[in-house]
């Protein structure tokens, strides 16, 4: 029977990844990558300056 | 509209020293502890280390004497009790398989890296004026004051100042990194063949050399079924090749509906399920380029230079994979990049072309300034009704484009395409899997509680890694918790 890992979380900036897979026989049969946050920079944008965007939108990430 | 000539160089250097910066962190300090084993660093002789390290490379700091104080180092860290961010490592696991002296070395190249990463990002801080999130950037140019002879201002000494970061961390990069990671590449070839997952490539050209955007100094553009032969180049910032094959798809993703979208009229209203294995199970949305999931980053990059016959790529590509062959004694050639190994390889090569492209852009600035050209700014104008646009950037994840729809002057509707959505999201409209989840298909795994392979994966595509990585096994309903490497 397959094995199940989930490895939550796999990042320290900008939110959260989480990793699943299925393991048999000692390989990877099946994976999943989750994004464990909503980003929320589209709906914080609308309605503004496109000018101002960039000064925003750098905040997606940290490095 | 156009870009002033300083106003490019000036964006350039910073895209370049950022750029710098990640990879070098990202191999030293994020990534090579999946394969350096550090405690087995203590058992070396450092004498025996010196001798490996001063036949591989000419770089000063490979000296016995460097070597034994970086040992030093490590052992008083053990002897404190306290591993620090050594802690809890995957020290001695079997996939583990390089000898004492070599992990001594990377991890004395480790210590050294510290100090050159910080050194290249005050190039950032010089020109953006803080790292991150830079203040100097502005639509239609930047904000950087030049005046040669003030000292409030860009000057000739900030500017020597940066030449003389960039030389030495340059040096740095072609002695100690390319040298490195081609090494770790050869004692560790059999992940060659591991970890390619999607070959789809898709990269952005960049560093623009001309007011409009149409000449760059970096080639980009798309290669599908990982064939370089059926390269299409990206030829400027509004080329319809790029802007009319991209889509999104939210039918795994924590979105209201089922569709796959132009940027353009994407929506983002949030419908959280919980995890669905076949449902819905991430808020990443899962992009195409063509119709089909891409693989974007260093590698995809460094593909695409190679093909467009970008010619310090070729160099410095042939450069690693020589000295890989020379290591296993026989031919390695382009095809063994397309792995989880040759993902790392690939980011070090990248590395090494963006020093030969901030010595040029730096040179272009300082040649233009000489002109007595000080321009930077060229004002923005927004008409009224709607207008649609995009920008790319070959970021160090990989390529990154904003979509905006304006209408009268205000934003209508923005969506953000990140490198990271291209290679961690989910399973697409067509349940295609995604770059990352590709990748890990066929990974040994030689101990599920410790699973190593997995994190060298995941971690080859530079994602950001995590302060501490909680592991469940539903099997056993046993929760470990591993701190980050």
């Amino acid at each position: 029977m397959a094995k199940r890992i989930t490895i939550d979380p796999v990042t320290r900036i900008e939110g959260h990844l989480r990793i699943d897979c299925e393991v048999s026989g000692g390989k990877v049969t099946n994976a999943w990558s989750s994004g464990q946050m909503w980003r929320g920079f589209e709906v914080i944008l609308q309605g503004r300056d496109p000018r101002d965007a960039w000064i925003f939108t750098q905040r997606f990430c940290g490095v | 509209m156009e870009i002033p000539l300083n106003a490019q160089y000036i964006r350039n250097m910073i895209m370049g020293a950022h750029a710098t910066h990640d990879h070098i962190v990202h191999f030293y300090h994020l990534c090579a502890l999946d394969w350096v084993d550090i405690v087995s660093a203590l058992k070396a002789d450092a004498r025996a280390t010196a001798k490996l390290a001063q036949s591989l490379s000419d770089w000063k700091r490979n000296s016995y004497q460097e070597i034994k104080g970086a040992q030093e180092r490590l052992q008083a860290l053990v002897d404190s009790g306290q591993l620090g961010i050594y802690g809890s490592g995957y020290w001695g696991h079997p996939a583990m398989k390089l000898s004492p002296e070599v992990n001594l070395l990377a991890a004395t190249h480790y210590l050294q890296a510290l100090e050159y990463q910080r050194n290249i990002n005050r190039v950032v801080s010089i020109l953006g004026s803080k790292t991150p999130h830079i203040q100097n950037v502005a639509v239609g140019g930047v904000a950087n004051a030049i005046n040669l002879d003030s000292p409030t201002a860009l000057n000739m000494e900030r500017l020597y100042y940066i030449k003389t970061i960039i030389d030495e961390v340059r040096e740095f990069v072609e002695k100690v990194l390319l040298v490195d990671v081609a090494a770790v590449g050869a004692f560790y070839a059999d992940w060659t063949t591991i970890g390619a997952g999607v070959t789809n490539y898709l990269s952005a050209p960049d560093m623009p050399l001309d007011t409009k955007g149409t000449i760059f100094e970096l080639p980009g553009g798309y290669i599908p079924d990982g064939d370089i032969s059926k390269f299409t180049p990206i030829k400027s910032f509004d080329d319809p090749y790029f802007e009319d094959n991209v889509q999104e798809s939210i039918k795994h993703s924590w979105y209201d509906g089922d569709w796959t979208r132009h940027p353009y009229q994407e929506e983002t209203v949030p419908h959280y399920t919980d995890f669905e294995d076949d449902g819905k199970y991430s808020w990443v949305k899962a992009p195409t380029f063509k119709g089909k999931p891409a693989q974007v980053g260093p590698l995809a990059n460094v593909l695409c230079m190679f093909a467009a016959g970008h010619e310090p790529t070729i160099k410095y590509t042939t450069q690693v994979l020589d000295t890989v062959s020379a290591l296993v004694k026989s031919k390695v050639g382009v095809g063994a990049l397309h792995s989880t190994i040759g993902r790392i390889a690939a980011r070090a090569v990248r590395c090494a072309v963006l020093f030969d492209t901030l010595d040029h852009q730096w040179h272009a600035l300082v040649n233009n300034l000489a002109k007595g050209d000080m321009t930077i700014f060229n004002q923005p104008e927004f008409p009224s009704g709607i207008q649609e646009g995009f920008g790319f950037h070959e970021a160090p994840r990989g390529i990154l484009s904003h979509w905006i729809v304006i209408e009268n002057g205000k934003i209508k509707n923005y969506q953000a395409v990140v490198p990271s959505t291209w290679n961690a999201g989910p399973r697409n409209g067509r349940d295609e899997l995604g770059p990352y989840e590709a990748a890990l298909l066929g990974n040994p795994v030689a101990d599920p509680e410790k699973p190593l392979e997995i994190l060298r994966t995941i971690h080859s595509f530079d994602p950001c890694l995590a302060c501490a990585i909680h592991l469940v096994d539903e099997e056993q309903n046993e929760i470990i918790r591993v701190k980050a490497l």
